[in-house]
């Protein structure tokens, strides 16, 4: 009797666990529609069918190498720490899909030299003593860090990386990583927040020669702030009133903090209103300035706070969001027309045909080929230690992503080295049901002179030390 | 005695910490054992010495040492707190504010461990104690409720003292976990960078976890201490029931204080030690989850026993490594593909959106829970499954395991 009663209780617990999988697997499905893969691995890469092309085999030629390379298996390993499920997995995953799109073209085309590259993802879930946790894990398998999700996560591996030699590039734009003293491991890429919000700001003052006052909010942290401290330089810049400065008044996380930046916004009746956050305390903050009858010239932002439901074929908001909002981004958007925006979105299609069309893929696709220019300079060189490939990176001169992302160079001081070109986007519903990612170029390849004449120096917003 | 080793014929000798021979020369090799791990001489565990390995023993003393405090406040006097996580931060922040570099960018005094790791745990205690009359007001569920309040006036203060904690999502570092006498430059024992102790080339997080070794070691025998005295007998008359407990003489107040104030020194040195041990920790870190996984430590080990909470510490600590190498395995058993173990196994894992598996390791495509997801499913379902079958949790286990030993062959 007593042992009945036993099995089935077990049988009770085993059936808890089919339960608590269907309903985990449903949410999944609905969050990252991030979608489907015809592929089967995530690694180990296709090389079979597709001959390594010319430039191949070492032949005789002295390879240094130390960790992550294994020229007798063929392979590299790069690390990728990235946010899998915490919160900011619905922006991480995308790049981690575009990452793995992008890795099997490479091997595809003959790898590095004939080397095969391997991921070895983890998942951080943002938090930052996994994150030190994990890295010390992989650190003894790789390369090179592929990408390092979040600025506190970045900084909290700094002593580890400089003590491994370990290139890393971090999946944040903050303005700090050009700065020497807080890491000289990192490789930044992109236009920085503040230098982004610049852009935007003087796109909107030369558009909208009308506007005269702004109200600026921001979440607090790296993100939120370094946006907004570059928006406020703007504005002293450019002649524009700040009647409302909210940096760091946002709490993504709390409904009321919304609520009340919103009416903070209303009140000051700003003609541009500007907005760093995340996607969804962004819609809610509008929503509830829109409801108040609240309608400013322009509503401008990072684009980190937007994503593309906002006007899709559901969101009631559509026609709003089109009408009112304009956004940046660090590279051109999913349906530009460049080359190499198409051949990256071709990647991830032959990779996950089902994927929605998202600009985070191309930060994943374009992560990989940066990483693949690096790693061809540290082969060419002889040199393939950690080390080596750390000062291959910091010797690239005019990387070149035909079109995907704008051109890069990482040798030389800050001033001269940091990214400076946005591209200006605002919502489009037509682009969205065409199969874009919603969004409509208004100014590709944009530098505004203030954000030229700006003296790069490291950090706007110093957040850590 | 001599053969009859269950045999005391007196109260100090019942009492005693270790109090059969057996106890002795096994805790004794254990010990022996666990100082050896980073000296990669132990057969078949040569791994542990890798850094990563390091680390996560690390964190198990540290999560020890935090269990511990939960272990005397749950288990032993049988009050329900969910602010364990606050109390951590609490620890965290007074050892900033007390050892960081005066020079760094946040608040810090540049003072010697031995002054703000005994700080980091006062300071928790008194806060406890002073937050202690209005929970021991109330029991069981309404306390619960209490120390969550707990939990998010600790989150809002945190994110808001920019100047002591460095502010939401962005932290501060914390100050190593080098000894120093005084001020002094060059630390009498260097903890946080690789050299030589006693002529013994050492990485880092080998010193790192020595020092928290020693640590949880007198901690365990602090918390030991407290159970197996009056405190502890008064703690757990309280748990079975406080009325009697307070009709036989036990002044439920006083004692409901101290248990609050000791398991919150435990927290707050644990907090210290977990915020040095990383270096940089955000305010976001000492949530609610943080306080959940202490009650799973002492739920999964066995409430009320030291044992029991070390073997949970361990146990919840560990999972997640072992789980996510178990994925990894299984995913290139099913990559390799064609042997009827890929088979088998390929219900475990999705390789495509298509497939049927357990666990996604593709990120951010299909079905499937993430190797994180499978850990809480697996914690919740340990949590329910103790809770019904083995209350006395792993300790319980392991007391039937010794107990079917030690008849056998015989059944009792």
């Amino acid at each position: 009797m007593k042992s009945n009663s036993r099995w089935l209780a077990v049988l009770l617990v085993l059936s808890l666990i089919v339960a608590a999988c269907g309903g985990d697997s449903a949410d999944e499905e609905t969050t990252t529609t991030a979608a489907s893969v015809d592929e089967t691995t995530t690694t180990a890469a296709a090389t079979d069918d597709t001959e390594p092309t010319d430039d191949t085999e070492p032949m005789g030629e002295e390879i240094l190498t130390d960790f992550g390379v294994d020229l007798e298996a063929g392979t590299i390993t790069i690390g990728l720490l990235s946010d899998l499920t915490g919160v900011f997995s619905a922006l991480v995953n995308p790049v981690v899909t575009g990452w793995e799109a992008q890795v099997e073209q490479i091997n595809a085309n003959g790898g590095i030299h004939g080397l095969e590259i391997v991921l070895e993802v983890r998942d951080t879930v943002y938090t930052v003593d996994t994150h030190v946790q994990l890295y010390s894990e992989i650190r003894d398998d790789v390369v090179a860090i592929g990408h390092s999700t979040g600025s506190p996560h970045s900084v909290a591996i700094a002593p580890q990386l400089a003590e491994d030699s370990m290139l890393a590039l971090p999946l944040t734009w903050y303005s700090g990583w050009s700065d020497p003293a807080l890491n000289q491991n990192l490789i930044p890429h992109g236009i920085p927040y503040c230098l982004e919000a610049m852009n935007l700001l003087g796109y909107v003052s030369d558009n909208m020669p009308d506007a005269s006052t702004i109200a600026i909010a921001s979440q607090a942290g790296d993100f939120g702030e370094d946006s907004a401290v570059g928006a406020k330089l703007a504005a002293e810049a450019l002649g524009f009133e700040v009647v409302y400065d909210g940096q760091a008044e946002i709490n993504p996380g709390d409904e009321s903090s919304l609520g009340a930046v919103a009416n903070q916004i209303v009140t000051s009746g700003a003609d541009i209103v500007w907005v760093a956050t995340s996607p969804g305390a962004y819609a809610g903050i509008y929503g509830q300035a829109l409801a108040g009858g609240f309608t400013p010239m322009v509503w401008s932002g990072v684009f980190v706070a937007w994503q593309f439901p906002l006007i899709g074929p559901d969101s009631p908001l559509a026609d709003a969001v089109q009408r009112d909002m304009i956004f940046s981004l660090p590279f051109p958007n999913w349906s530009s027309e460049n080359p190499g925006t198409q051949a990256a979105v071709e990647a991830i299609r032959a990779y996950a045909p089902d994927a929605p069309a998202y600009e985070y893929y191309l930060e994943g696709v374009g992560e990989a080929i940066l990483l693949e220019r690096i790693l061809n300079a540290a082969y060419e060189s002889g040199d393939m230690t950690r080390g080596g490939v750390l000062a291959a990176a910091k010797s690239l001169e005019a990387v070149s992503w035909d079109g995907l992302w704008p051109e890069e160079t990482y040798a030389g001081e800050p001033n001269d080295i940091v990214n400076r070109t946005s591209y200006i986007v605002r919502p489009n519903v037509a682009d969205l049901a065409a199969g874009g990612s919603g969004l409509e170029m208004l100014a590709p390849d944009y530098t505004h002179p203030i954000t030229e004449a700006y003296q790069f120096d490291g950090a706007c917003f110093e957040a850590f030390g | 005695m001599r053969g009859r080793p269950l045999l005391f014929s007196s109260y100090e000798q019942d009492q005693a910490l270790l109090n059969t021979t057996t106890k002795r020369v096994s805790v004794f090799i254990l010990l022996f054992l666990l100082v050896l791990v980073p000296f990669e001489v132990l057969p078949g565990l040569g791994f542990l010495a890798e850094d990563s390995w390091l680390r996560i023993l690390s964190t198990v003393a540290i999560f020890a040492i935090g269990g511990l405090g939960m272990n005397i406040l749950f288990g032993l006097a049988g009050q329900v707190s969910l602010g364990h996580a606050f109390f951590m931060g609490i620890g965290a922040y007074v050892a900033a504010v007390l050892g960081a570099d005066p020079d760094g960018r946040y608040f810090g005094l540049g003072l010697p461990i031995w002054i703000w790791l005994p700080a980091a745990g006062i300071v928790a205690a008194l806060v406890g104690v002073a937050v202690g009359p209005t929970a021991v007001r109330v029991r069981g569920l309404y306390l619960a409720v209490v120390t969550l309040g707990l939990v998010f006036i600790g989150d809002y203060m945190f994110r808001n003292l920019d100047t002591i904690t460095g502010g939401s999502e962005l932290g501060r570092t914390f100050p190593p976990l080098d000894f120093r006498l005084w001020m002094e430059d060059e630390p009498l024992l260097n903890v946080s960078s690789d050299g030589a102790w006693l002529g013994i080339d050492l990485t880092s997080e080998a010193k790192s976890y020595l020092v928290l070794l020693v640590l949880a070691i007198v901690f365990v025998i602090f918390a030991k201490n407290i159970q197996r005295t009056r405190v502890g007998r008064a703690f757990m008359a309280i748990r079975d029931r406080d009325v009697a407990a307070e009709i036989m003489g036990v002044d439920e107040v006083r004692y409901k204080l101290l248990a609050f104030g000791i398991s919150s020194f435990f927290a707050g040195i644990a907090g210290a030690l977990l915020a040095s041990f990383v270096g940089s920790v955000i305010p976001e870190r000492w949530d609610l989850f943080l306080s959940v996984e202490f009650i799973a430590i002492v739920l999964i080990g066995g409430a009320g026993t030291v044992t029991g909470t070390l073997l949970g510490a361990a146990f919840v600590t560990i999972l997640p490594r072992v789980v996510q190498d178990f994925t990894l395995w299984v995913q290139g058993v099913v990559d390799a593909g064609d042997s009827p173990m890929a088979t088998v196994l390929d219900f475990v894992v999705a390789t495509d959106s298509s497939d049927f598996g357990l666990v996604n390791t593709l990120p951010g495509v299909g079905p499937g829970l993430s190797v994180f997801q499978l850990n809480q499913v697996i914690y919740g379902l340990l949590i329910i499954g103790f809770l019904i079958f083995e209350p006395l949790g792993l300790y319980g286990i392991w007391i039937r395991m010794r107990n079917y030993w030690k008849g056998w062959p015989f059944t009792y």
